[in-house]
């Protein structure tokens, strides 16, 4: 990975990642949810071919007018049918909005997040987790110690990203933001947002 | 039946993975590569994947003490950066002999001190001429904006006279920007007064964290705004932050520094918000920022630097 793209993947990580739940339940209430997917892994295309990220001072809000700009190209490509209107995603103001302290709250518990994700794993993955991803110990090692082949481990892996993927797309996890936004209740999946 | 995004987030998974482990062996990432072109939606998966990794490869920080680690601070890591652009820009003269105008050219950002402990850090294409007298200290802005911050002295107040237009301070810290016959007054510090020439009886007071417009057109009303005046001040730092402004406000305030104008007909495209902070000497950046995110082209020529879509 060159460094440019390396640089790019861990803001992603950091920046851009913490805010897909809620960026996603935004797309729902005015997608299907394919469409939701199509536009979100759009942006992460988008967001992958940028030149640098240094300039960027708030993830989310660029989240969201990357995931906008996708939409209103569909819109004139006539791609997407469901949406209300073009004018209604104006009239989301998320910059005025942007709440700097989420952010904060958010760094804070990004280690806690991380752990809550490890920790929803089923108990090989999890066990897989910990030992490479905090323990840091080699694929090999853990291959050894938990008497399974290095392969096992390497498909345990792989089982494991595709739950945090999940669970990242989800929000499952999420710890509600102080600032109440969005806040959910429960399992608030599919749940229609009262305005 | 095409492959839906789900498969590619999976499949991206064990390539993130694989390239993770396997990265180094051969083949393995001229195989990633050919899996990558198979569909251009492959490569927003794979990133999102890496990213996943990347997150959760900071739970190492959670080995030993579970102390939660200070985050590291984007925006000081670019300081760097724009601290070496500010070097080249931002001379900082000698003290001024009194009454000697004060040019910028465009692009330029002047800090300024003056005879009484004042500094005035200046804009782009400005204009402006210092009297520090006994009794009083008068500024004439003539064109441009600039950003004063006040020393403290009750016996001479300190008056910035632009156009119509005046502002007094005792000791605080506020910008006066020239534009349509009057003037913009941010307030960073205490309180300034501020009025038009022979009509003082109209006097308004403007607070720290307001700003107003003034001119002989009609009463100045005082509007708290911090936000909007930390946004709008960016440019001490030399950088112009945009914080959901339009493309085509962006392109005009990059255009108050560069000789090289960025251009945006396309109507829609020009309408645009963005986002991000970005170097007020360097609108080919932003341009090309832009134009990624925006999923528009950049032409650049002499003279202009166009934004537009196919």
């Amino acid at each position: 990975m060159d460094q440019r793209r390396h640089e790019i993947v861990a803001w992603i990580g950091s920046d851009i990642l913490p805010h897909e739940a809620e960026v996603r339940r935004w797309l729902a209430r005015r997608l299907s949810g394919a469409q939701v997917d199509d536009v979100v892994q759009e942006a992460y295309c988008r967001l992958i071919a940028l030149d640098g990220v240094s300039h960027i001072e708030n993830g989310r809000a660029y989240f969201y007018i990357t995931v906008r700009s996708i939409i209103a190209a569909q819109v004139r490509r006539a791609r997407i049918v469901r949406i209300d209107s073009v004018a209604e995603m104006g009239a989301l103001n998320i910059i005025e909005d942007e709440p700097s302290p989420e952010r904060v709250v958010w760094a804070r518990r990004e280690l806690d997040r991380v752990r809550s994700l490890i920790e929803g794993l089923p108990e090989r993955c999890r066990q897989v987790f910990v030992l490479r991803r905090v323990e840091g110990i080699s694929q090999k090692e853990i291959a050894r110690r938990l008497g399974i082949s290095e392969s096992t481990v390497e498909s345990q892996a792989v089982r494991g990203l595709k739950l945090v993927l999940k669970a990242i797309s989800e929000g499952e996890q999420e710890t509600p933001m102080a600032r109440g936004f969005e806040r959910r209740g429960g399992n608030g999946r599919n749940r229609t947002r009262t305005r | 039946m095409a492959e839906t995004a789900r498969e590619r987030d999976d499949a991206a998974a064990g390539w993130a993975v694989r390239l993770e482990e396997h990265g180094e062996e051969p083949g393995v990432a001229e195989a990633a590569r050919a899996w990558l072109e198979g569909d251009p939606m492959r490569e927003g998966a794979l990133a999102r994947a890496q990213a996943a990794l990347s997150l959760l490869n900071r739970g190492r920080a959670l080995a030993g003490q579970l102390r939660v680690a200070p985050r590291r601070n984007r925006r000081l890591m670019i300081g760097g950066g724009i601290g070496v652009a500010l070097a080249a820009s931002l001379a900082i003269s000698v003290v001024l002999p009194d009454g000697r105008p004060i040019h910028t050219d465009l692009g330029e950002i002047r800090m300024v001190p003056l005879s009484d402990g004042s500094t005035a850090t200046v804009n782009t294409d400005s204009a402006l001429r210092v009297s520090i007298r006994d009794r009083t200290r008068r500024v004439r802005l003539e064109k441009g904006e600039a950003w004063f911050k006040v020393a403290h002295d009750r016996a001479r107040p300190f008056i910035v006279e632009a156009g119509e237009v005046r502002v007094r301070a005792v000791g605080t810290a506020f910008s006066v920007r020239v534009r349509d016959g009057g003037a913009d007054v941010l307030v960073t510090e205490g309180v300034v007064e501020t009025w038009i020439a022979g009509r003082s009886d109209r006097t308004i007071r403007i607070a720290s964290g307001s700003k107003a417009h003034v001119s002989p057109e009609q009463p100045a009303q005082a509007v708290a705004a911090q936000a909007e005046i930390d946004r709008d001040l960016a440019w001490r730092n030399g950088e112009i932050a945009l914080d959901g402004r339009t493309l085509a406000a962006a392109a005009e305030q990059f255009n108050r520094y560069n000789r090289r104008k960025l251009v945006v007909e396309d109507p829609q495209l020009a309408g645009e918000r963005l986002v991000g902070r970005f170097a007020t000497d360097d609108p080919i950046e932003f341009a090309s920022a832009a134009a990624t995110t925006l999923g528009a082209r950049v032409a650049v020529d002499d003279s202009t630097i166009r934004l537009y879509r196919r």
